[in-house]
């Protein structure tokens, strides 16, 4: 079957970075590891696995940053090569409980995909996310399918699949609204921040999300469904995607050099001046900043919008960055990573993140935010739309499995 | 040869082009036949000797008052308050009017041996002065006599310690004032009257008031019926203004108030053809247009602007008077008048104007889009007395680039306005009823306001509010030239050219429609029957 | 991930061992707690030694410093005229000059103007917290100027000491009495110190009044702009002052101060009138009016003001109206 395969190959992948640093992000692809080739699909590696066919699978920012080469290097060990890309699934079922079932996948491989027994602490609460066994078990390393070399991937014609990380989808809603649960599920994560947390945004509070690609968009979708008044966006000057942040509930949307006016604006804070008239940074601020831009410069900037003892979700992978850490200090923020989903904390009790994504998807209309859908064979087009999506007008790119050519929603 | 009086040239086909301004700039563009042009009178003779005028003045007061000379004693307060950066307009070449009064007032005060002698510039909510601003107005002797040793004050409106709350007007107009000018034995106000707005009671209760005093007449009911701001009879503003006055001087504020009038010789040698009529250009004046335009084209914005707010207009004194703040101020306004009048009869469907690169509250600065709005809708409109030039329901054509840019540290507060407040609405009782208090408390403004160089949080409302009357007037506003996303934000139309301006009018107030240019500066005021 | 073996298991070299005597030798050593302090070696201030500027070679330099540049472009700057010099030339031996201080143009025109013979074989006494606070300026005023370091308010005993040391020997003192310029245009003070020495060495006090040169450079300060401008001064010499034996340094100085004045009055009048005013006690005020800091200012004299008030006026205007009258009377 066809499957896009990436391989270990030091040369190709510096290649990748020099051609993404030169032409710029996406562009990497054509002399990257990555290539369409003809494999066997994966042996079911236990018991409890089964097949899955993808109907769509999704491109997602760190699997850009995967293929430009700009990836961190702690992710090494949580990788094993050759893998097939593709963590955001919906397709059909063979074999098991769920036959002939439409599911969507959720890809983090925890103790029960890996074969192991007992649970760790975390994933014996539901917390996959932070499986500690991560890199061990029956199969190989991966934190996810679409890491992993013993499980495929989404940018193929088949990959295998735990049972456990299955979940079906209901029948009215379509394939596009069923690829966004499992971004919409990051989003959720994030906003709710998790069973043990305790220090989320909540009524009341202002809250600045900078960045509007497919993650940011889905955080103010996730944060007004969860009552957040005061929602204030920063936008990288694409104006499809303000008008999607105001859409989806966005109270204020400006462009990412207004932010720190704006944000003094909202929350009538007090100000350091940079000189001639700007502003480097508030001396009060905003409750909490989402950041899913994850930059040297959105990091900066979310540090001078928050106020002391404010926090700061670092949601979607960044790279290394290097970042002077006194404000943090100083001003006692928080700095906290929102990795992939779990169970969330709900008034009506813990409910599955992804059960909420795929509410919220459906009440926020999230599939609207597929704007592109590529075949396999045009892949190196739909890189480089997935990565230019912003100045393009565009959200998500995904892989359309189902048909042949090429197709554009918006 | 004396001035000529101004008057309405009606357009025919051998009118030459008419000269727009246009921001930093100008344009020569073709009017349609039939089409009006009010020009200005001449610039009328200035004063041979202004110092001896201005000691004459002094001696003769007029009113109910004594001379200055017998005002002054030793061991008095005495406090001289004067008009701050936005008069006038463009800066005088040196030595400045206020710089000839406050002298002249400090000789007499030296002489009666006052001691406790303060200054202040009277800002209202405007930015402070820098202090080569300072030295322009008063002149380098007066700067450095007084403001090394801390008496050259600005103004502080959210000072709460330097306020005095002296009462309320029978309307429940609340008045507070500067308290150091309060409470001096005598309160000298140094006044230059560009526009008949100016002066009178209008110079103590705006001019030294806080934003507790300010809001009972700027605000967009007064402002609406101000019919015109240039018209003190018929100007709600004016009303207000006088019943603060007389409140103040019962109250025991003892004012001298000293009114200077300027002619309209408003450009220096090299623009000279800005204040000649077009026919009567001198080769000299159409090469030098030439050349002017040329060069502008390719100047760069920011050098454009400092070309233009380094311009010292050679206009003079006209007259003084000094005394009683009602008498003086009458015969101010017959001054005024005579230099600016120009009769014109009937109004009109569409007006049109050319928009200069300065207001009162952009010098040595950025003229953002509200001040262009404020200059043309705020200010230019309202030049008339009796009626308005255009009819009700007219459209009204400005040209300006109207560029989307903001001076951070002069403006701060506007440009939060235009991004939030007019992104939302440019209702002005909606701005008014939900924004304002926010604007006009935030402390960042306070601070900027009181430490820095920037106009006050609520100023950009005022301007806004300036515009009350030409908005509820007309039936479309137009803007020829400018940023099209910052027209729109306005509210207005954005045209690319007159012609497609003058079309779009035509959607309005119907085809075949009557057109008068307001030709202008230099200033004047149409006396429309 | 992971490096070859830690740091650990490598021997570090003795030479990189701290106390080993090569890193010892590499850097700079410290200081064993009981070792007694080493003694201050160079001196700022008032213990300045200038004794250096006054050895022939730096004279010679300093003289032709004086005359060849100094002279020329005090000439070109403030144009200065004399009066009364004829009195000094008339001197032999040490002489202290008092002057009034208004500007920094004061010593170099001071300078300029004493005669020639003397003015190679004179020192200037020089504020030791503005002129000698760092050793390069200590260096450069002991050097360009002749400058000995002196304390503003009350001259101690060692610097009182080396200028009756250097007087004794035949130089001449430049001191001005105020202590520093004048922060509004009028007189200081005059503080002792001139007196005190004219007493102990029995040398003459020369009074000496400098006019205009604060318009020429003002001090700066809180809004005044500092600029040079170029304009013509005048350098008044008085009568010389003999202490008498029954006076105190307190009442001589006030008799110094009171010449100064009179040589003031005589600037912006004349020599008889200021004399008539002298004689009546009704000499104006040499330190100003006592009145409040503006009306001080709006008194000064033209020539002590920056900015003159006729100054500032444009010479003809009007020109550009539509009346042709002519305004130059």
């Amino acid at each position: 079957m066809k499957a896009l395969v990436f391989e270990r190959q030091l040369a190709r992948f510096a290649a990748s970075r020099v051609a993404a640093d030169l032409a710029g992000s996406g562009h990497g692809v054509g002399v990257g590891p990555l290539e369409l080739l003809e494999v066997d699909p994966p042996a079911l590696p236990g018991a409890g696995f089964v097949r899955v066919t993808p109907r769509l699978s999704g491109i997602c920012g760190s699997d850009l940053a995967t293929l430009d080469g700009r990836s961190s290097r702690y992710f090494e060990h949580l990788v094993s090569f050759p893998f097939v890309p593709g963590h955001e699934v919906v397709g059909d079922v063979a074999g098991g409980a769920l036959d002939g079932q439409r599911v969507v996948l959720e890809p983090v491989l925890g103790c029960e995909a890996r074969g192991l027994s007992p649970l760790c602490a975390a994933c014996a609460t539901g917390q996959k996310g932070r499986c500690e066994r991560i890199a061990f078990g029956t199969i190989g390393a991966g934190l996810q399918t679409g890491y992993c070399a013993d499980t495929g991937g989404g940018w193929s014609a088949g990959l295998v699949a735990h049972e456990s990380q299955l979940h079906p989808v209901p029948e009215h809603l379509s394939d596009e609204a069923a690829v966004m649960i499992e971004p919409a599920a990051c989003a959720v994560h994030a906003a709710l921040g998790g069973m043990e947390s305790g220090h989320t945004a909540t009524g009341g509070q202002r809250v600045v999300v900078l960045g509007a690609g497919t993650l940011g968009l889905c955080t103010v979708a996730a944060l007004r469904a969860h009552a957040l008044p005061g929602v204030l966006v920063a936008v990288a000057k694409h104006p499809e995607q303000r008008r999607l942040s105001r859409l989806l509930g966005a109270d204020h949307v400006v462009e990412p050099d207004e932010v720190v006016r704006a944000a003094r604006r909202l929350t009538g804070s007090m100000a350091l001046p940079a000189g001639g008239g700007a502003i480097e940074r508030l001396t009060g601020g905003v409750d909490t900043v989402f950041d899913c831009v994850g930059s040297a410069a959105s990091l900066e900037t979310s540090l001078s919008v928050v106020r002391p003892g404010g926090e700061i979700v670092l949601v979607g992978m960044p790279g290394p960055v290097k970042l002077d850490l006194a404000p943090l200090w100083q001003r006692e923020v928080r700095l906290r990573g929102a990795y992939a989903y779990g169970t969330e904390e709900t008034p009506a009790g813990p409910r599955p993140t992804f059960d909420l994504a795929r509410d919220l998807v459906e009440s926020a209309g999230l599939d609207r935010l597929v704007s592109g859908a590529y075949p396999l064979e045009r892949y190196e087009e739909a890189i480089a739309h997935a990565a230019q999506a912003g100045r393009r007008g565009s959200v998500k790119i995904v892989f359309d499995l189902r048909r042949t050519r090429a197709k554009e929603h918006l | 040869m004396s001035p000529r009086p101004g008057f309405v040239l009606e357009v025919d086909r051998s009118t030459p082009p008419t000269l727009f301004w246009h921001g930093e700039g100008f344009r020569l563009e073709r009017l349609p036949a039939g089409s009006r042009v009010v020009y200005a009178p001449e610039p009328l003779a200035a004063l041979a000797d202004p110092d001896a005028e201005i000691r004459r003045a002094l001696e003769h007061p007029l009113g109910d008052s004594a001379p200055l000379r017998s005002l002054l004693r030793p061991g008095m307060r005495l406090t001289i308050a004067f008009d701050d950066v936005s008069l006038p307009l463009p800066p005088m070449q040196a030595p400045d009017v206020r710089q000839r009064v406050v002298e002249a007032v400090l000789d007499l005060a030296a002489e009666a041996g006052v001691d406790d002698v303060v200054l202040i510039a009277a800002l209202a909510l405007h930015r402070r002065m820098t202090d080569d601003e300072l030295r322009h107005a008063l002149g380098e002797r007066v700067f450095n006599a007084f403001a090394p040793h801390g008496l050259l004050w600005q103004h502080d409106a959210e000072d709460p310690t330097n306020l005095v709350l002296l009462g309320q007007t029978d309307q429940g107009e609340e008045v507070e004032i500067n308290r150091r000018a309060a409470e001096s034995d005598l309160l000298v106000y140094v006044n230059i009257n560009l526009v008949a707005m100016d002066g009178g009671h209008k110079s103590v209760a705006t001019g030294l008031a806080s934003y507790r005093s300010l809001r009972h007449h700027h605000n967009v009911r007064t402002m609406q019926n101000s019919r015109s701001f240039m018209d003190r009879h018929h100007s709600e503003l004016h009303s207000s203004n006088w019943r603060m006055g007389q409140l103040i001087a019962k109250a025991g504020v003892k004012v001298f108030q000293i009114e200077t009038t300027l002619n309209t010789d408003t450009f220096p040698e090299q623009f000279r053809f800005l204040q000649r009529r077009e026919w009567e250009w001198s080769l000299r004046d159409r090469a030098g247009f030439l050349a002017s335009s040329k060069a502008l084209e390719r100047t760069p914005p920011e050098l454009a602007r400092r070309i233009f707010h380094s311009i010292r207009a050679p206009h003079q004194m006209t007259s003084v008077q000094a005394g009683e703040v009602g008498a003086v101020h009458e015969r101010t306004l017959e001054h005024v008048h005579r230099q600016q009048l120009v009769q014109v009869e009937g109004q009109t469907d569409i007006l049109t104007m050319g928009l200069p690169f300065i207001c009162p509250y952009n010098v040595n600065s950025i003229m953002n889009p509200i001040l262009v709005a404020c200059l043309g809708l705020g200010y230019f409109f309202n030049l008339y007395r009796g009626k308005p030039l255009v009819r009700e329901g007219g459209v009204v054509i400005m040209s300006h680039p109207t560029p989307w840019a903001f001076h951070p540290v002069h403006h701060p507060s506007y440009i939060d306005f235009f991004e939030q407040v007019l992104a939302e609405t440019t209702d002005l009782f909606e701005i008014e009823a939900k924004y304002e208090a926010a604007f006009a408390t935030d402390p960042w403004y306070v601070h900027l306001y009181r430490t820095s160089y920037a106009y006050h949080g609520v100023h950009p409302f005022y301007m806004w509010y300036w515009c009350a009357h030409a908005l509820a007037h007309l039936g479309k506003v137009i803007v020829v030239g400018g940023d099209r996303a910052a027209v729109r934000r306005l509210g207005f139309s954005p045209a690319t050219t007159l012609s497609d301006a003058l079309e779009m009018a035509e959607d309005v107030v119907g085809r075949d429609p009557t057109i008068t240019h307001l030709h202008t500066p230099p200033l004047l005021i149409a006396d429309v029957t | 991930m992971g490096s070859g073996g830690s740091d650990r298991s490598r021997p570090v070299s003795r030479s990189r061992r701290p106390g080993s005597a090569s890193s010892f030798l590499l850097r700079s050593p410290t200081r064993p707690l009981g070792a007694p302090p080493l003694p201050v070696e160079r001196r700022t201030g008032v213990e300045y030694d200038t004794e250096w500027a006054r050895r022939y070679p730096v004279r010679l330099a300093r003289a032709m410093i004086l005359d060849d540049l100094t002279i020329p472009t005090v000439r070109a700057v403030a144009r200065p005229r004399t009066f009364g010099r004829d009195a000094l030339e008339r001197l032999a031996g040490p002489v202290i000059v008092t002057a009034n201080h208004t500007s920094h143009l004061d010593t170099a025109v001071l300078l300029s103007c004493l005669p020639p013979e003397r003015r190679h074989r004179t020192v200037v006494a020089a504020a030791a917290d503005y002129f000698f606070d760092r050793h390069w300026k200590a260096a450069l005023s002991a050097f360009g100027l002749g400058a000995i370091p002196m304390e503003r308010q009350k001259v101690n005993r060692r610097s009182a000491d080396a200028a009756a040391a250097l007087i004794d020997e035949g130089w001449s003192l430049v001191i001005f009495p105020e202590g520093g310029r004048s922060p509004d245009g009028w007189g200081q003070e005059f503080k002792g110190g001139a007196a005190y020495l004219a007493k102990r060495c029995g040398v003459p006090v020369v009074p000496v009044h400098l006019r205009g040169a604060r318009a020429l450079l003002p001090k700066g300060g809180d809004g005044i702009r500092v600029r040079l401008r170029r304009g013509e001064m005048e350098v008044r010499f008085g009568a010389p002052l003999w202490p008498s034996e029954e006076e105190d340094a307190r009442r001589f100085s006030v008799r110094i101060e009171a010449s100064v004045a009179l040589l003031a009055d005589e600037a912006e009048s004349d020599w008889w009138s200021a004399r008539l005013r002298a004689g009546a006690g009704g000499s104006p005020p040499f330190r100003g009016p006592d009145v409040s800091p503006w009306r001080r200012a709006w008194s000064l004299p033209e020539s002590a003001d920056p900015v003159s008030r006729r100054s500032a006026q444009p010479a003809s205007h009007g020109a550009e109206t539509a009346t042709e009258w002519d305004r130059r009377r």
